[in-house]
């Protein structure tokens, strides 16, 4: 598992590579919160290269959503490979979190 | 004004020198006093094995103790099998006469460090110190490390007889159906639970979950939506009222953000009409006679403890004699084998063919053990849990 940042504007796209499971979900929790920075506006998570997400992952995900509620600084997922979209449509998450098709959309929609 | 930085008084290690020689403390304090001032080194001084010992008992914080071997009272060789006694937590070093491999020998069996020969080379000294030094940091870190893995390993022992304790062992008897359930436990997860509740009428409440972490707060989590669910399916008639109710008390403390998926279900034996809600579980399968099977349809739900407030759908399906749906946690489909496949939704369906419908039992210990068989020498990361409910032949 991997995060990599990209700042666009205001907008941070944190781009997830390889597998997030209960074992590196606090690996995961620590990379992509700490990405986050004070000034950013928009944060747009692009699940392109994401192979494989597990429910401890959803949690880091629901986690990082609700601390930027908070906030005022909204969230997007994009890219989703179809067992990645599939686990977001059977746990619910794809109506309480924004996904888009591609990381365009979501730039689009953010900026 | 200066500020004082650390401990003055304390300084990172301390050395106790044991020799009768008089003026080796002075000459120690006098070649050592760059470290001694920096607060590195403090060192005592004994001048034979008793007092060394009597300095070890009375100060438990001495790093390294660095020993003449030839002493009146108690010679070196004895003093290093007495240490043990009174401090576990140091080394020695012993100081010997150049050649003299015997003592060394001794010494070394004794379980001594590392030694440094007469007349004492200071600057050869500082270097096996400071090596002796590197050695025990690694060794209380080491120590340290362990102590935390067995808490952990405590911890994730008591998260495991959490979830255990509330599993149901026993199944109701009901005319027209009958219900069965278990679990394999990955090692140390506290993650699934399943519960059958008796309802008015001969109704049965059928339920499946998953939280979304492992370790003591998921099995607490999971301890507190099992009750709450039992609390809300026997006061309340729909199952998406029930995931509402439950969603809704979940919502009130969690910080963490911890969720648990949950499928119920109340089956009315009378009119073999099964009311589901789904809060963002993997769907229970449907396996009719002919071994010909389908998913139960998302109500539209979400996972429980996420957002407070969210309606909940309900869908019912009407079952026929022979029927089985099973009811299972994601550990089941996700299961990998040595090459990294998952056993995936194919592969269960696939366990039923035509012909007679197996007990819920035999079904639900045929999946597990399919799974296991599957899985072979990967290990299990997730509980695999599978209830059934069988409806009865015509």
């Amino acid at each position: 598992m991997n995060v990599q940042v990209d700042h666009h504007d205001k907008v941070l796209v944190a781009k997830v590579e390889g597998r997030v499971d209960s074992s590196n979900s606090q690996d995961f929790e620590r990379q992509l919160q700490g990405a986050i920075g004070e000034d950013v506006q928009a944060v747009v998570v692009d699940l392109g290269q994401l192979a494989y997400i597990s429910s401890a992952g959803l949690r880091v995900v629901l986690l990082v959503a609700k601390t930027l509620g908070q906030r005022n600084v909204s969230i997007s997922l994009c890219a989703l490979s179809d067992p990645v979209q599939s686990v977001f449509e059977i746990s619910g998450f794809n109506r309480i979190i924004q996904i888009y098709d591609t990381q365009a959309d979501a730039l689009a929609a953010a900026g | 004004m200066a500020v004082q930085v650390g401990d003055r008084d304390r300084p990172d290690y301390k050395i106790l020198v044991v020799d009768d020689e008089p003026d080796l403390e002075r000459l120690v304090r006098q070649r050592m006093r760059r470290h001694i001032r920096r607060g590195k080194y403090g060192f005592e001084f004994a001048g034979n094995g008793v007092e060394a010992l009597e300095v070890l008992t009375e100060k438990k914080d001495i790093d390294i103790v660095l020993s003449d071997i030839n002493m009146p009272k108690m010679d070196g060789l004895t003093l290093l099998q007495q240490i043990p006694e009174v401090n576990t937590d140091l080394r020695s070093v012993i100081v010997s006469a150049y050649g003299d491999m015997e003592n060394i020998r001794t010494a070394m069996n004794r379980g001594a460090f590392d030694f440094v020969t007469k007349p004492i080379d200071f600057t050869d000294l500082e270097v096996t110190i400071e090596r002796t030094l590197r050695h025990l940091d690694e060794w209380r870190a080491a120590l340290a490390s362990r102590d935390k893995l067995v808490a952990i390993q405590n911890e994730l022992d008591v998260a495991t007889k959490i979830q255990q304790s509330i599993l149901p062992d026993k199944f109701p008897h009901v005319d027209g159906c009958e219900v069965y359930g278990c679990m394999h436990a990955a090692r140390n997860v506290g993650g699934d639970f399943f519960d059958v509740i008796n309802l008015d009428a001969g109704r049965i409440g059928l339920a499946v979950a998953d939280v979304s972490d492992k370790g003591v707060p998921a099995a607490l989590f999971m301890m507190s939506s099992r009750t709450l669910l039992k609390g809300a399916a026997v006061g309340v008639e729909d199952p998406g009222a029930v995931l509402r109710e439950v969603n809704d008390l979940l919502n009130e403390t969690n910080d963490a953000a911890m969720f648990v998926t949950v499928f119920y279900g109340v089956y009315d034996p009378s009119t073999r009409l099964l009311t589901f809600s789904n809060g963002g579980h993997n769907p229970p399968l449907v396996v009719h006679p002919d071994g010909s099977s389908e998913e139960l349809e998302l109500t539209g739900g979400l996972a429980l403890g996420a957002i407070p407030g969210f309606e909940y759908g309900q869908a019912s399906v009407r079952l026929s004699p022979g029927d089985l749906v099973v009811f299972f946690t994601d550990g089941v489909t996700e299961a990998i084998n040595v090459s990294n496949e998952e056993f995936g939704l194919e592969s269960l369906q696939g366990l039923f063919g035509d012909g007679r419908t197996p007990t819920a039992r035999e079904a639900a210990e045929m999946i597990l053990q399919a799974v296991q068989d599957f899985a072979g020498e990967a290990p299990q990361f997730d509980d695999l849990t599978c209830m059934t409910l069988r409806i009865a032949d015509e």
